[in-house]
């Protein structure tokens, strides 16, 4: 046994494996405990061998960027080692996600409650984003809830560095009710602009409890979008008009967001189309975003403690599938191209309690009387 | 319990009748006006009470200004309201308006028979108010909500109280009305909006009381079963003691003592069993709880963070041939999406700064002043 090998078997010595939690396309998820100090953790065992290239590519980018971020609100990856042919990430456990809070009927949001999730969100992208690292797969889904209460972005499985010039991005990133209109447009040189309108669809289905901008397809998803939000013009988004793949689509006239967002403060409002512009060099920044008055307004942000949870229910099959790490999707569409198809399997579970699926149709009630 | 009301209304000159359960008025009349005040008409249809029935007023001193008949003449006597707000018997209305509408003998204005209703408050002022104010507030529905800030929210509310004022005590009653239906037109969005939410709030809460009710009626039927099922293992654990000091021969003070043990053990078990939990006391907790652990105001980053601006400045233009493809395409495909080529720069100065203040390793050679020096020259270069 040379060096190595006798050092990733200490590291695997430090680490107890539990129970089977779930099982992905390219990753199987284990819970397990500290050795040392009983601390609960999660075992993500990336599945190698079945990938002709060797490692997944999802993989490298976790281990390459989940390394260097400590945050509050970034899941912590405390360890890496190998068994056999397998390459093992040690994660922090985490109860729940932001999903199944939402979904939980049974829960009710206090404004505060809603003010204290979106600060701990952009208060995790503006670490990432002052890293120079793009999430580029937020959604409700991947932000994961610890028993303490703090919210914490998890799966890097899409993210890599941006402001390297010259560069092109793919735009085939960001699941597809949370993918800005500049990605739908093909656009390869992109932002931090990107993260944030998917943070800004984050927002607003905490209000409305349901998905804000449910497109079909991607050409619907488009059309989703400016349905709600109004066809931007040559004015409001500059140069859009020649991205590659730009299609003309019919005008729709802009309704105010009060329109739908009845019960909301202005304040709030101001923050979400903030989040919401087309033109992504005005999108807000996270860190703007940290700074906008919503946020210092009363109702103050809910301590994190006392954030609605879901009661627990069975600890195996898909909750908890979840609950580790959103990296592991139900669709065997494989790792990498999640964002091409969004998960079909949810969508219509989240449709059957919601009533009205395509919340920005609803609009057209109050524009047309 | 009946009685009791009728006579102590009798002493005050005055009691609450109930006007869906009394019959003996009503059988006189069958075609009692009942009518549902729309939005153009201005007369109260009656309050109705928690339970959905209309209470009537009723005194022993009425009397019909129209024709002086009074409850000594005629013990059946019911006065009516008109829309014009004067009182009148309901003989007195057969009287008048059986051969159609005709003009009220106070005020003259044209009445209908069918435009009468029960009374409800003593003072005609506080039922034409409860009217009006039942007819505004139809269709001026707007919340706080739907307003920017409070400022103009109260403007709408003073708005509304000027409007109600005028319409009860008859001031420029055209001018008003023409005010109202301006309003209306302006506003018919929002108004079936909010009469939809209003009612489906009032939906809910009456969903939610019947979910209370049911609750607790549970709850009741489970403790009249527990408390049966006690007396029930009472009388058994008796009768089992009974027994055995019958057939056994063993000491009795011992028998007795181990039943009592037995008894005590499954008491101690079944407390163990778990309450109810209603939806109510799970948000009255949330609120207890947001005693406890108080709310901290918004701070926008939670972790100490030094960027190192202070050790460089940012030029607005680099010589930067890479990015040179960028820079040239001002309107083009690159800026539209969102790609800034300053992130770029700025990256890279914050990457070579980054760490310059670090003390180097002890022990190493290279720790003498003549680095240090050349580490400095570096920054200023950089800046």
């Amino acid at each position: 046994m040379d060096a190595v090998e006798k050092a990733n078997a200490e590291r695997q010595r430090r680490w107890t494996k539990e129970a089977k939690i779930g099982e992905g396309t390219y990753a199987v998820v284990y819970r397990g405990r500290e050795v040392a100090t009983g601390r609960k953790i999660a075992i993500k065992k990336i599945k190698v061998g079945q990938f002709k290239d060797g490692l997944d590519m999802s993989a490298i980018r976790e281990v390459k960027f989940l390394r260097e971020l400590k945050h509050q609100n970034v899941i912590e990856l405390l360890d890496v080692f190998s068994s056999k042919t397998n390459l093992n990430l040690v994660l922090e456990f985490l109860d729940t996600d932001l999903e199944l809070v939402i979904k939980d009927r049974s829960l009710v949001f206090l404004p505060a409650d809603i003010k204290a999730w979106m600060a701990m969100t952009f208060r995790g992208l503006e670490f990432c984003h002052r890293n120079w690292i793009l999430h580029r797969d937020l959604k409700p889904n991947n932000l994961l809830i610890g028993a303490d209460g703090q919210l914490k972005i998890a799966d890097f499985g899409l993210a890599r560095d941006f402001a390297d010039p010259g560069y092109k991005m793919t735009c085939q990133v960001i699941t597809r009710w949370y993918r800005p209109p500049e990605l739908l447009y093909g656009c390869r040189y992109y932002s931090t602009a990107v993260d944030i309108w998917s943070v800004g669809c984050i927002f607003a289905e905490l209000m409305l409890r349901t998905p804000y901008l449910p497109g079909e397809t991607d050409m619907d998803q488009l059309k989703t979008i400016f349905r709600a939000l109004g066809t931007p013009t040559e004015e409001d988004w500059p140069g859009h008009k020649k991205l590659p793949d730009y299609v003309p689509i019919e005008n729709f006239p802009k309704t105010p967001l009060r329109d739908l967002f009845t019960a909301a403060s202005s304040d709030c409002l101001n923050l979400l189309s903030k989040c919401l512009i087309y033109d992504p060099r005005r999108r807000i920044s996270a860190k703007d975003a940290l700074n906008h008055p919503y946020f210092f307004a009363l109702p103050y942000p809910s301590h994190p403690s006392k954030l609605p949870k879901p009661a627990k229910k069975d600890s195996g099959g898909h909750a908890a599938l979840e609950e580790v790490d959103g990296n592991v999707d139900f669709t065997g569409s494989g790792p990498g191209v999640k964002a091409n198809p969004p998960n079909r399997l949810k969508r219509k579970l989240s449709m059957e309690d919601g009533g009205s699926r395509s919340i920005a149709r609803r609009l057209d009630f109050t524009a047309k009387s | 319990m009946s009685s009791r009301t009728t006579a102590s209304g009798w002493l005050r000159g005055t009691t609450i009748r109930k006007g869906g359960a009394s019959s003996s008025s009503n059988s006189t009349r069958h075609t009692t006006p009942q009518v549902q005040s729309t939005s153009s008409t201005i007369f109260g249809g009656g309050v109705k009470d928690p339970s959905g029935r209309t209470s009537e007023y009723f005194s022993m001193d009425d009397q019909c200004p129209v024709c002086k008949s009074d409850r000594y003449l005629n013990p059946k006597l019911r006065l009516l309201v008109s829309a014009c707000y004067h009182k009148m018997c309901e003989s007195c209305i057969d009287r008048l308006f059986t051969l159609g509408p005709a003009p009220c003998p106070i005020c003259n204005k044209i009445l209908r028979k069918l435009a009468f209703t029960p009374q409800t408050f003593e003072d005609l002022g506080v039922e034409k108010e409860v009217a009006v104010r039942r007819r505004i507030a139809k269709d001026f529905n707007k919340h706080r909500e739907d307003f920017p800030d409070l400022r103009s929210y109260n403007d709408y509310l003073e708005e509304v109280e000027d409007i109600t004022f005028n319409l009860i005590n008859d001031i420029d009653i055209p001018e008003t009305e023409a005010r109202i239906a301006q309003y209306k037109i302006e506003n018919a969005a929002v108004i079936e909006l909010n009469a939809q939410r209003d009612e489906q709030y009032a939906q809910y809460l009456k969903e939610q009381e019947e979910a209370d009710r049911l609750e607790r009626e549970h709850r009741a039927s489970e403790l009249r079963r527990l408390e049966q099922e006690e007396q029930d293992e009472k009388e058994q654990s008796r009768q089992a003691i009974i027994d055995k000091l019958e057939t056994s021969d063993k000491d009795a003070i011992k028998l007795v003592a181990r039943s009592r043990a037995e008894a005590l053990k499954r008491a101690s078990a079944k407390t163990t069993t778990p309450a109810f939990q209603s939806s109510s006391r799970l948000l009255r907790s949330r609120a207890a709880q947001s005693t406890v652990i108080p709310d901290v105001p918004h701070v926008p980053l939670q972790d100490d963070w030094y960027a190192y601006e202070d050790m460089f400045t940012m030029r607005s233009n680099y010589d930067d041939p890479i990015s040179e493809a960028v820079r040239k395409d001002r309107e083009g495909i690159m800026r539209a999406g969102g790609y800034v080529v300053e992130e770029a720069w700025e990256r890279a100065l914050r990457s070579a700064v980054a760490g310059l203040d670090i003390p180097p390793l002890q022990g190493i050679r290279s720790a003498d002043p003549e680095v240090l020096q050349e580490t400095n020259t570096a920054v200023a270069a950089v800046s």
